[in-house]
């Protein structure tokens, strides 16, 4: 019982990282309807920032955090302002291919500025771990999730009420239209950009705390996590992305426990690949019939 | 012609050249072992960006798992030398590498197959996650089995370029020679079925999945058909991989291989064959050329990959073929030309003979009714049509006309009632078959197959009248050249009843809007029907080409004696061509009758103008 409940608590840890980034893909998804593949390399980003300010520079790591968010937000934006504009009016693969090119491109600079050795993450919680009989539950886990629930609360709160939030989701009903209703596209995408890379950047120090070692890969298996588990609860919805996240986070180690670490991938493809089968939107998506 | 024929003779002299030259530099040393595993590794991912392109490209399905194809056929034929040079040392080489190959292939289809089923219900991004799913547990499957060796891979392969010869130099001759020769078979059959009935009803998909079925396409079938033959050459292309690595590790085949591999297919351009061959040999000699500038060459590579979409977001060529690689063709002319074969007489489409009693009806429909949730859509709808009659079906917005239109062809399978179409029932069969069966229509949004010819999407609607087999349409036989040419004359001869003729060879969707709306009449008739359906034919045309449209629809009637139902707007046009009309109104037919009827029918013009407020007043309801 007690392997069971610790898997459990790992899996709500890893889960509330991926749910955050899985955030990033489904609000790009949903305003462009592109799978921006260069998601992932956004907390490679952040977390060199980090390992750069604070060992580095010898800033402070509040400051540090500040900086790296700003710089996920930075890179967002103008990836999205280089890579992804000029082809907005051209067919979605080819913008796909250019997501994939960034991508490529991210990880192979921080390869030759960082080398491919893992440099050690210097942020770190160190407080004793709450337990309650043969259960842990570490205080990075805590914050992870915690932190993790308020974000997503937070903003579905902006995405409902705001006047951002309402432009944001007139342009991924509609673009034409929101275009006609008087809002400016082209800044409303830059702000999902913008909103998502800041949440990749938290994601990214939660991801972090959690595995110290920062290499110039490191974005890629959070990112595809993260991704499945948007595409799992529905691309497009954020409370699909918080759902999916979860979900993919404790089938994950609850296999890691009980079955092999090995598995765990075939155990979260397999998961996907059904819900797709039966629920072909996610679980929370809503499919769209063409209308003949 | 003639010019036609030569340049494919000299297509087959320069790859025949190519050839050698290459075989002779390798074998004599000049091309060293680095530069001649370079050329493999071209020729291998040539067939594996050109079979993907086959579903990518042609079928226009996103596939992100052909990395976990080229694995199950690499795996495949690595066993099966293996265990035949462990059982049989006599053995030659050459044969269990030709017996590997064909089982990689064959193996790669089987779970293309096996996975296409359940994933092709998806569209666009979704089937692509599915895919990369697939592909994953593919590898994590491998990783795990003992005879695929585990996570450390599957070793001691025998290796091309030692097997042949002692002579080293001369076995990675040969080795490449074999390459070379199974992709140039590989590509040429992918290019002649893209342009057989097989690849216009594969495109077709691509361009309009609905009107391809309503045109008389068995997409799932043809789905399938592509997936299971893409997977299948990948497969071909795994087990050239293993002989020439020699070793095997899962980790090699994740969906980084399959992005790859996505990569050089979109950089070609979707669809152009010849593009993925380009885009092969750029993207897989470029990091090679670039290798001394070590670590930047990564770099320059993705942001060449970046810079290179952005300029030409369709690919290098787009879906424009470089014309170099019609080889099949230009064998079978030389072959004909050498041996005087004589021509083939053109085939022409087969003509299904329909049984007609002038007294009873073509179509009915029996107490007809549909709803989504509780949602009453259409109810005990009762309509019948009979052999050469015209048929109007009006109605205020909403009324549910054009869910009539969808139940008659299959696009919805109704919740109750019945359809008889010539005295057989066709309620809820899939519509590509009610298309074969008789009926035939247009659409309220034209849907062509926008980037066909005009000729094509004609083309496209005999598919079901033809018979030559895919293996047929790839080896170019005398069946499929008859009855390409007999299908190429009969599209012709009905362009010319819609004096559309001379814009023939012009892309659908560079016609002026009338002529598209005409061209889905004239592709709806192609398929031969007995029952043509017109959604909305005069929308958005101006008085004149409604008045042309009304000739036109009298002219259909008696030359194709077709009965013909339409939905339309216009009470000119209505009034001034049916015969008989059915008024539809919240899913009900209100009123039957022949034009004047209706257009005194209280009734109905309660349905199109409301109720008087003074009416209203004396205790009338609206239902």
């Amino acid at each position: 019982m007690a392997l069971f409940f610790n898997q459990l608590i790992n899996g709500v840890h890893v889960g509330s990282i991926y749910a955050l980034i899985a955030l990033g893909y489904t609000m790009v998804y949903g305003i462009v309807k592109l799978i921006n593949f260069a998601h992932g390399d956004i907390l490679m980003v952040g977390a060199y920032t980090i390992v750069v300010m604070v060992n580095m520079l010898g800033l402070h790591p509040v400051l540090s955090i500040a900086i790296s968010v700003l710089m996920c937000i930075l890179f967002g934006v103008v990836i999205e302002w280089v890579a992804y504009r000029p082809l907005r009016a051209s067919p979605k693969i080819s913008s796909l291919i250019t997501a994939i090119g960034v991508s490529m491109l991210l990880q192979n600079v921080a390869l030759l500025i960082f080398s491919p050795t893992p440099k050690p993450y210097p942020i770190q919680v160190n407080v004793a771990p709450l337990q309650f009989w043969e259960i842990q539950i570490s205080f990075t886990t805590l914050l992870t999730f915690v932190v993790s629930v308020v974000l997503m609360v937070l903003l579905q709160g902006f995405v409902i009420s705001s006047k951002a939030g309402k432009s944001m989701r007139a342009v991924s009903e509609d673009t034409d239209a929101a275009m006609l209703m008087g809002i400016n596209v082209n800044h409303t995408i830059t702000m999902t950009f913008a909103v998502g890379c800041a949440l990749a950047a938290v994601g990214s120090l939660l991801y972090c705390m959690a595995y110290p070692a920062v290499s110039p890969t490191l974005g890629s298996l959070p990112g595809v996590k993260a991704f499945i588990a948007a595409v799992l609860g529905g691309i497009g919805m954020i409370p699909g992305a918080m759902l999916g996240g979860f979900i993919l986070g404790i089938a994950e180690s609850l296999t890691k426990g009980y079955i092999s670490s090995q598995m765990s991938d075939a155990v979260v493809y397999g998961i996907l690949i059904i819900v797709l089968l039966f629920k072909p939107a996610g679980l929370l998506g809503i499919g769209i019939r063409e209308k003949v | 012609m003639k010019s036609k024929s030569k340049s494919y003779l000299l297509n087959v002299i320069f790859l025949a050249l190519l050839s050698i030259v290459i075989f002779s530099l390798i074998s004599g040393g000049v091309i060293n072992n680095y530069y001649s595993s370079i050329l493999v590794t071209v020729g291998i991912a040539i067939i594996m960006t050109v079979s993907l392109n086959l579903t990518t490209g042609l079928l226009g399905q996103l596939c992100l798992g052909h990395a976990g194809f080229m694995s199950i056929g690499a795996y495949t034929a690595g066993i099966i030398t293996k265990q035949l040079q462990a059982a049989a040392p006599d053995f030659p080489f050459a044969w269990s590498l030709a017996i590997a190959l064909v089982a990689a292939g064959l193996m790669a289809a089987v779970f293309g197959f096996l996975i296409g089923m359940p994933a092709l219900r998806l569209k666009g991004d979704y089937l692509a996650i599915i895919t990369l799913g697939f592909g994953e547990i593919i590898r994590v499957i491998i990783e795990n089995l003992s005879v695929t060796g585990g996570s450390a891979g599957l070793s001691r392969i025998t290796r091309m370029s030692r097997a042949f010869s002692e002579n080293t130099k001369l076995s990675s001759a040969i080795q490449f020679g074999i390459v070379f020769w199974i992709m140039v078979v590989v590509v040429t059959g992918i290019f002649t079925l893209g342009r057989s009935r097989h690849g216009r009803a594969i495109i077709s998909i691509r361009e309009n999945e609905v009107a391809a079925e309503a045109t008389g396409i068995p997409t799932t079938y043809y789905k399938l058909l592509a997936f299971t033959l893409a997977a299948f050459f990948a497969g071909i292309a795994g087990g050239l991989y293993a002989h020439q690595i020699g070793i095997l590790t899962p980790r090699y085949f994740d969906f980084n291989k399959s992005i790859e591999y996505l990569v050089m297919v979109v950089l070609g351009g979707m669809g152009s064959i010849t593009g993925s061959i380009l885009s092969a040999i750029v993207l897989v000699t470029l990091p090679e050329i670039l290798r001394e500038f070590a670590n930047w060459r990564m770099v320059i590579y993705s942001l060449a990959l970046i810079i290179i979409m952005i300029f030409r977001p369709s690919g290098l060529l787009g879906t424009r073929e470089f014309s170099l690689i019609k080889v099949w063709d230009s064998t079978a002319n030389w072959l004909k030309n050498t041996f005087k074969r004589k021509e083939n007489k053109p085939k022409l489409p087969f003509m299904p003979h329909y049984d007609v009693w002038e007294d009873s009806p073509v179509l009915e429909t029996k107490n007809l009714g549909i709803r989504f949730g509780g949602l009453v859509a259409a109810d005990d709808i009762n309509l019948c049509l009979m052999n050469n009659e015209i048929v109007g079906l009006i109605g205020p917005n909403g009324a549910g006309k054009t869910t009539v239109f969808n139940m008659l062809t299959g696009v919805y399978a109704p919740s109750n009632g019945d359809i008889i179409l010539l005295g057989k029932s066709i309620a809820g069969k899939p519509t590509h078959e009610i298309t074969n069966n008789g009926i035939a229509r247009t659409f309220q949004n034209i849907r062509l197959f926008k980037s066909m010819t005009v000729l094509e999407n004609i083309k496209v609607a005999f598919h079901t009248r033809m018979k030559y087999s895919p293996v047929s349409g790839m080896l170019r036989t005398g069946q499929y050249n008859s009855e390409e040419k007999g299908m190429d004359i009969r599209a012709r001869e009905l362009l010319r009843v819609f004096d559309m003729e001379e814009v023939a060879d012009d892309n659908a969707n560079s016609l002026p809007y009338g002529m598209q709306r005409k061209l889905e009449i004239c592709r709806a008739l192609a398929s031969n029907p007995k029952v043509l359906l017109l959604d909305e034919p005069a929308a958005g045309m101006n008085p004149i080409e409604t008045q042309e449209l009304m000739n036109t629809i009298k002219k259909i009637r008696t030359r194709f004696s077709v009965a013909i139902l339409l939905i339309e707007h216009d009470m000119k046009l209505v009034m001034g061509i049916c015969e008989r009309i059915y008024v539809l109104n919240y899913g009900h037919i209100i009123a039957e009758g022949t034009p004047k009827e209706i257009a005194n029918n209280s009734e109905v013009i309660t349905a199109y103008l409301g109720i008087p407020e003074n009416e209203k007043q004396e205790g009338h309801t609206t239902c």
